[in-house]
Formats: C-alpha cells, sequence, structure tokens
C-alpha cells in the first residue's frame, strides 16, 4: 500500500480535501544544500577514518599502555618542565598538554574536523589548545607562538576570525580572549586585538547583548563569551574594549533571574547551568570594577548545583563554566568535584555532547584548562 | 568522478563503498541524496543546524556501512539513520536545556516549533510551521509518504511500527493540517 491506495479507500470527499493539503503541502518551497556541504561530509568521513588513530591514547588503552607508548615522547617534557605526573588517576596534565602539542597542525593551527569535531570552529579550538598549552609558557613557547600566528594569518580585514552563524560569534570572542590573555608574552598581538574588538563592538546590538540569530537582543552564551574577551582585553590597554564591555555586563546583569539563573534568551523559561555558570563567571571577574554586578553573579553562581541531573551526560563545556564559577566565588570544593568528575570522564572515554562541534580537541582543551598541575 | 558512477544505483554503490570503502562512490550517494535529507531536518522545524544533521547522517552511513544489506532499499537504511540523528538531537537538546524542577523541557531555540494545537489555532502561521508543529510521529509519516512517497511497508520498516499505525497517523496528520487549511 501506498499513499494514493490509502487515499482511494477513503470518501470521494475526503480524499479530495486530502489531495489538496497534500498538493499544498508538495508546492512548499524547499531548501538547497550550501554548495560546500558535500565537501564538508566527504572531510567528515575522512576525519571519521583516521579518528581513532588520532584519540589520545588514554581513550582507547588502559593507562599503563598509554603510559608506555608516550613515555619516550613525553620524558623529555616532564623531566624538564612538569612535576612528576600522578599515579593512577588517569592522563596527567603534561599528559594532555603534550598530546595538544602533538596534534598541532603545520600551520600553527588545530583542526577540529581532525578529531571528530566541526571545521568551522577552527579558530576557537586554536585560540583554546593555546591557551591550555599557555599553562605551561616556557615548556610550549614554540607551540603558542606559531599558533597566534595562526591565529592572526585568519583574521581578515574586519577584524573577524571567520565562520558563519553561531561558529562566527564563539570563534570570534574565543580568539579574542586568547589572543589577549597571551599576549603578555605577544606585544605585537595589539593591532589584531584592536580590529578584533572593533568587530565586536560592531556586532553588538542596541540592547547589549550580541546573537547571530536576525532580531534578537542577545544570545547569554554568545555574550557572556564576547564580555569575557573584552574583558581581557580591556586589561591588555585596548581601549575600545570598554564601553561595549559595560553595555554588555549591563545585559547580562539584566538576564540574570530573580532565582539566579540565566537562560539563552531573555524571557525564556528555561534554564541552563552553563550558561548561568558563564554569566556568573563574567559579572564576577569581568563586572569587578562595578561593585554592584559581583553580588549578582555570586547569586548566579550559588544556583548552581555540583552534581548536574542523573539524565545529564557527559558535557565539557558546563563542567568548564561551573568550574570556573564556583572558583570565582571561592568555592573551591565545589570546583574540585566538579572538575574531578570532568577528569574522569575524560579518563574513561565517556562521549561528551560537544563531540560533533569540537571533537576531541575540545573536550581535551577545556579538561586541561580546569585541571590541576 | 566517474561518470558511470553518477548512473550506478545505490544498492551498487553502497557495495562499493563496504567492500572498497570507495570515496567516489560514496560521494554520489551524498550528492544524490543530501537535498532531500535537508529537507527532511527542514521541515521538522530545525532552523539553523539542518546541514550538520545531514552530515551527520551520512556519518553514521559510513560508520554503519556494514549493516547495510544490499537487498534493501537505500533510503530505507538512509532514513532509519537520519530519523535516530533527529531523535538524538532532540535528547541533546531536552538534556541541555531543561525546565526547573521537573517541568517540561523547552526545545533550543533553533529547535523551536510551536505546540500542536497553537499551530492549528494560529491563523497567521502558515502550512510549512503548522506541518513542523505536527508531533514527531504524524510528520514523519508525512515526510515519508507524501514528500518520498515510500510505500507504507517501507515506513513500517523505518518507523517501526505495523503497517496499520502508518495509516492512521497518515490519516490524523492530514486531517490536522486540512483542518489549518480550512482556518486559513
Amino acid at each position: 500500500m501506498n499513499l494514493e491506495a490509502h487515499l482511494s479507500e477513503l470518501a470521494v470527499p475526503e480524499a479530495a480535501a486530502f489531495r489538496a493539503v497534500i498538493d499544498r503541502l508538495r508546492t512548499l518551497p524547499e531548501r538547497e544544500p550550501s554548495a560546500d556541504l558535500t565537501g564538508r561530509i566527504l572531510a567528515a568521513v575522512d576525519s571519521d577514518r583516521g579518528r581513532r588513530r588520532s584519540d589520545p591514547p588514554w581513550v582507547h588503552a588502559p593507562w599503563w599502555v598509554a603510559a608506555a607508548a608516550m613515555a619516550a615522547g613525553l620524558l623529555a617534557i616532564v623531566t624538564l618542565f612538569a612535576p612528576p605526573a600522578r599515579r593512577g588517576t588517569g592522563p596527567s596534565p603534561e599528559m594532555r598538554l603534550a598530546w595538544l602539542a602533538a596534534s598541532q597542525e603545520r600551520d600553527g593551527s588545530w583542526d577540529p574536523l581532525r578529531h571528530g569535531g566541526d571545521a568551522a570552529y577552527r579558530p576557537a579550538l586554536t585560540a583554546l589548545s593555546a591557551l591550555a598549552l599557555a599553562q605551561n609558557p616556557k615548556g610550549y613557547a614554540e607551540n603558542i607562538r606559531r599558533a597566534c600566528d595562526a591565529l592572526t594569518a585568519l583574521q581578515t580585514g574586519d577584524g573577524a576570525f571567520g565562520g558563519t552563524g553561531r561558529a562566527l560569534y564563539y570563534n570570534q570572542a574565543i580568539t579574542t580572549y586568547a589572543l589577549a590573555a597571551l599576549r603578555p608574552q605577544r606585544p605585537e598581538l595589539k593591532p589584531a586585538l584592536e580590529r578584533a574588538v572593533g568587530f565586536m563592538r560592531a556586532r553588538q546590538t542596541a540592547e547589549g547583548g550580541w546573537d547571530y540569530e536576525a532580531g534578537s537582543e542577545g544570545n547569554a552564551a554568545i555574550t557572556a563569551w564576547q564580555v569575557r574577551a573584552l574583558a581581557c582585553a580591556a586589561e591588555q590597554g585596548v581601549g575600545g574594549a570598554n564601553v561595549p564591555l559595560r553595555k554588555g555586563l549591563r545585559w547580562l546583569r539584566g538576564s540574570t533571574r530573580d532565582d539566579g539563573s540565566v537562560a539563552y534568551h531573555r524571557g525564556s523559561g528555561a534554564r541552563s547551568e552553563s550558561l548561568t555558570a558563564l554569566a556568573a563567571y563574567a559579572l564576577i571577574t569581568a563586572g569587578k570594577a562595578f561593585p554592584e554586578l559581583p553580588p549578582v553573579g555570586q547569586h548566579a553562581a550559588s544556583s548552581l548545583k555540583v552534581h548536574p541531573d542523573a539524565r545529564a551526560g557527559a558535557d565539557c563545556y558546563r563542567d568548564y563554566a561551573k568550574v570556573l564559577a564556583f572558583e570565582a566565588v571561592g568555592e573551591s570544593r565545589r570546583a574540585d568535584a566538579v572538575r574531578g568528575r570532568m577528569l574522569k570522564r575524560q579518563e574513561i572515554g565517556e562521549d561528551d555532547q560537544w563531540e560533533n562541534v569540537g571533537g576531541r580537541l575540545y573536550t581535551t582543551a577545556l579538561t586541561a584548562l580546569v585541571a590541576k598541575r | 568522478m566517474d561518470d558511470q558512477l553518477t548512473e550506478t544505483d545505490d544498492a551498487a554503490l553502497m557495495s562499493k563503498v563496504r567492500r572498497d570503502d570507495d570515496r567516489d562512490a560514496f560521494a554520489v550517494l551524498v550528492k544524490r541524496h543530501q537535498k532531500m535529507l535537508l529537507n527532511f531536518f527542514a521541515r521538522s522545524g530545525v532552523q539553523y543546524d539542518c546541514e550538520d544533521l545531514v552530515q551527520q547522517t551520512f556519518l553514521r552511513v559510513y560508520r554503519y556501512r556494514d549493516r547495510y544489506v544490499a537487498t534493501a532499499k537505500f533510503t530505507t537504511f538512509l532514513f532509519l539513520l537520519a530519523r535516530q540523528v533527529w531523535i538524538d538531537e532532540l535528547r541533546r537538546r531536552k538534556r541541555y536545556e531543561r525546565l526547573v524542577d521537573g517541568l517540561a523541557a523547552e526545545p533550543h531555540p533553533e529547535f523551536a516549533a510551536p505546540d500542536a494545537a497553537d499551530a492549528v489555532a494560529s491563523g497567521g502561521m502558515d502550512l510549512a510551521r503548522a506541518l513542523a508543529a505536527l508531533p514527531d510521529g504524524l510528520r514523519q509519516v508525512v515526510e515519508l509518504g507524501v514528500y518520498q512517497e515510500l510505500p507504507y511497508a517501507e515506513i513500517s520498516e523505518i518507523m517501526k511500527i505495523p503497517v496499520g499505525t502508518v495509516k492512521s497517523r497518515m490519516f490524523n496528520a492530514l486531517a490536522k493540517l486540512r483542518a489549518f487549511l480550512e482556518k486559513e
């Protein structure tokens, strides 16, 4: 049986009415795939072929096998630059950094597509990987220098780092933040930083937020990241960052509800632990010059749970944001609890919900950024 | 790309992918079916991430290529995987955006589809939104029966429901859309 046979079983008037509905449905406009969609799909499949080979060794092997496999390559680094690794607790911070360094591309960037992620986030993943390596700035100075060169090479004349839609805004904020955070070691990055801030200023909504959706006054996730980047840029003396920073902070404050929670959009009934944590961290740290803002951030942080609901799976983004928020309010024990769970999940290779965005690079970089060294 | 490949049927192309890991054969399958899949997700109410979902579906086609049986229609296999990608995506989004204290989860903005009853009540809403607002089980039957013109037996296989249920869902879906059009 098919649709036509089904219709023929119905009373004639009913069948005619349904045929009219079907005709209308079939005349609805269809979407055309982007010109590069086939190429992106094939690249993702190519990446998948090699993915298991490129995964960090602790994902597929017991600790002692991974340690043995990496021992030769890591020995010099561990001996020269790092304290001894802890025993029996999965990959050490040094192993993560060594894997990130080994995964850097020849042009200095990191390619999420080669690790199960989306190529559109190459700038953001390069920035996060470089930030992670900056935890050992002497040991990875050359890697960081190459990463900064790759990021500035990606920047276009208008100050953007690339991507479209949401990728554009995450790339912009995370890359700007990384360049600002790394600038003490690279003063020559200031012109790139100024252009990046100029782009962010131009894209800010009248209400003070940022969003990739036309007509929106702001999206809390994207706004919290821009605020973080602008605060870091302002600290590095980029004067153009101050005004959009103040407007962004005001938007975040206005998006924090009475119970301390924050949703993607104002007026939404949803709550998100990730966004609440990101906003809390931004209000406490980026808003420290404005006395009324840190208490709002502290209130938001106090609404966070240490343990996510049982139904919530691995989410490195959420855990990273919560560690930042708990540490910003001085709650080390709560931060350690979240950090411990995050490390455990990466140790056992649990699938993270952001794998298809950032691949193994993302989980490794974010875990490295919160891991205690 | 080999011109001969573009004229090869889906089952033969999948055999090449399975047997020889043939990239060109896979590329032909992608080109041939990507638009259909894109619109499958678009009609589900996805605004921004359709192409990501298409990519995930083809990635699964590749990963699960050994499970494809040449006697079955490739589109059945493809839609089975597309449907699973869609379900996984909904679950992921619902985990991420959950209302406080056990209230029903609000979909991620990209997936926001109006409530079915509201959709029908709203005269200003166009047919595409009314379609997207149908419950998943009804909309997918429309997608597979109306747009893909699949036999009900094949829809039954993809959705893992009896043929009788396919019929009743198709009837209900068309009746709801008809009611919407009559209110327009």
